[in-house]
């Protein structure tokens, strides 16, 4: 067995940018002049230093992206004075597939008709010189948002863009998001990230990384996501990131939402310490409901409202929302402004007493710490060379098994549903290590469910569609 | 040999369509009725239904297509069946099988000519599928439409 460790550290990741910066459209980046222009541009560019001065309430943080440049710095500029915190630069899915010439394809096209042929900003087509100008008068951080298996040159576009959040990681831009791209592969490239932004990264001013906890944000257990979350912290401390946020993503139960938070924290902490990476600074970001949304917008409105005063609850350091156009599409600008200005609405008038608890949400928190445990231990206890081989094995075994996934190395075995409360419980833990007390726990939690005699697809079906 | 299962169906997403949840769903809602699943997930071709449906000698196949693809994938699929000899394999296609909005006769129409034996169109009642598999696996092979041309 080998433990998350300062041993697995790509030291001699100098040669691998080498052969990664020759490729045509990384425009002749050199990393000496990547880290001047990083001195450079203004301080609050970095999450460190956003976070270190943040009010009572969670920063505040929207999605978009467009593939011309001018429909970006537009988006830019509105979302800012919107009073989004971070400000979002989400990729298109070509560029996010390492299709880098189908992405400068539809983007010719794009400017030539005046029409959007790609989902997403094609940061990698664009290049780092361009995109500074996006910029070029902004005091806030920008967020890379992707979704990419093998994300390295988009990482050094990005970096050399001034951009000093990179969102992503090994797991979970592979496991929900892609179907076939190989685990292991995407375990080494994303040390090469890892590592990209520790070599960017200053005492002071580090770039700053963060990993997606939704997952595929369909009846995914905290229990898995901690997990997961907790194996990204280690694998980017092992390369030497300084400053690293977990998240995850509304559970659609309060319950649950304030139990997973209190156990996420902890866990971070807890496995880091123990791990020797106690300098690792940790944050926690939170997602609004990432699951089918209602197509009315006042129903809409309504849960982007709830899942802010939530935030607030829970103590987050970064809420990411989400728009009353979730469910027709990509939102427009004044929309996602809008919904900027609900959330901060919300979170200024219902500041919430911090630290609520019951003795439900105490059992529940009691419970998903102790399931996220026992997994963590069980994957470090496997065999490997080094930590990410124990994580790639822990796929195979099914001792971590994300539902919904559509990847090859998921095993898809694990049964969860909701119970009468809301919450996700797992009722067929599989091969995913949690003890038989737990699982029985698990079982109890579900009897109170009115519909329990139903087939479990049925109950499954109105479960996802739970906000619906 | 007694088979314990009700039959053999093969399940997955065709085309570049990478829409798993209602997959997973389809293949606990068969197994929960009694059926043997054999599910090829996201990214199927026409050509891997095929070769799946001869190796378990499959009773049933289960097109799904969520992002509208399936107008281009489903028209040759009966065709690869007959030729592999798998006439009598039963084929059922579902999900917003085509891009746009279009009238759902016209639609399963299109897909009957296809030689799909059930057509499920924005259909979201997945008991209705599971009925109608249970009853046409009743009748002989010579009720199919794919068998029967």
């Amino acid at each position: 067995m080998a433990l998350p460790s300062t041993r697995a550290r790509l030291s001699d990741i100098e040669k691998y940018r080498a052969q990664v910066l020759a490729h045509p459209l990384a425009r002749g980046i050199s990393p000496d002049e990547v880290r001047e222009h990083l001195a450079q541009v203004p301080r609050q560019r970095f999450p460190r230093i956003a976070y270190a001065n943040r009010g009572p309430d969670p920063f505040i943080q929207p999605r978009g992206g467009f593939p011309l440049f001018e429909a970006q710095h537009s988006l830019t500029r509105q979302l800012s004075e919107a009073g989004a915190d971070f400000i979002p630069l989400t990729i298109d899915s070509y560029t996010r597939q390492n299709q880098y010439d189908t992405a400068t394809e539809l983007l010719r096209r794009s400017e030539e008709e005046g029409k959007d042929y790609l989902n997403g900003y094609p940061l990698v087509s664009h290049g780092y010189e361009l995109t500074r100008q996006l910029y070029s008068d902004l005091a806030k951080p920008v967020s890379l948002r992707h979704g990419t298996p093998d994300a390295r040159l988009l990482a050094e576009v990005a970096i050399a863009s001034g951009i000093a959040e990179i969102e992503g990681g090994a797991i979970c831009y592979c496991v929900p998001y892609s179907e076939g791209f190989p685990l292991d592969r995407c375990l080494l490239y994303w040390q090469y990230v890892d590592r990209l932004c520790a070599v960017n990264s200053t005492e002071e001013l580090p770039i700053h990384r963060e990993s997606f906890g939704p997952l595929t944000a369909t009846l995914v257990p905290p229990a898995i996501v901690v997990a997961i979350e907790v194996i990204e912290a280690l694998l980017a401390a092992e390369q030497g990131v300084t400053s690293f946020a977990v998240s995850f993503g509304q559970t659609g139960s309060m319950v649950q939402d304030i139990a997973t938070a209190t156990v996420l924290r902890a866990l971070t902490r807890r496995y880091l310490e123990e791990f020797g990476f106690a300098a690792v600074e940790t944050y926690f970001v939170y997602h609004q409901w990432m699951g089918q949304f209602p197509v009315q917008r006042e129903r809409a409105a309504a849960l982007i409202a709830c899942s802010a005063a939530i935030a607030s609850m829970i103590s987050a350091d970064k809420i990411v929302v989400k728009t009353v156009d979730e469910a027709y599409g990509v939102p427009r600008p004044e929309i996602n402004a809008e919904a900027c200005d609900t959330v901060r609405y919300v979170l200024r008038t219902f500041r919430s007493a911090k630290s609520i608890t019951s003795p439900m949400i105490e059992r529940e928190t009691a419970l998903i710490r102790s399931e996220a445990e026992s997994i963590l231990d069980e994957v470090l206890n496997l065999s490997g060379s080094a930590f990410w081989e124990s994580v790639f094995r822990a796929f195979h075994m099914g001792f971590l098994d994300v539902p919904f996934s559509p990847h090859a190395d998921n095993a898809n075995k694990l049964v969860s549903v909701r119970d009468a409360n809301g919450s996700i419980r797992i009722a067929d833990a599989a091969n995913v290590p949690v003890s038989a007390q737990n699982a029985l726990l698990e079982k109890e939690l579900l009897e109170s469910r009115e519909d329990r005699a139903a087939q479990t697809y049925k109950q499954m079906l109105s479960d996802i569609r739970l906000m619906v | 040999m007694t088979d314990v299962y009700k039959g053999r169906v093969i399940i997955g997403v065709i085309g570049d369509d990478i829409h798993i949840v209602g997959n997973r769903i389809l293949q606990l809602a068969l197994e929960e009725s009694g059926f043997q699943v054999f599910n090829l997930r996201t990214r199927v071709r026409p050509e891997e239904f095929c070769q799946a449906a001869l190796e378990v000698n499959a009773d049933a196949v289960f097109v799904a297509s969520l992002n509208g693809e399936g107008e281009y994938w489903c028209a040759d699929v009966r065709r690869l069946f007959r030729e592999a000899g798998l006439g009598h394999v039963l084929l059922y296609v579902g999900g917003n099988i085509v891009v746009g909005n279009r009238p759902r006769d016209e639609v399963v129409r299109l897909f009957k000519q296809f030689g799909f034996d059930r057509v499920y169109h924005q259909e979201t009642d997945i008991s209705i599928a599971i009925a109608d598999l249970q009853e046409d696996l009743k009748h002989g092979a010579a009720q199919h439409a794919g068998a029967a041309q």
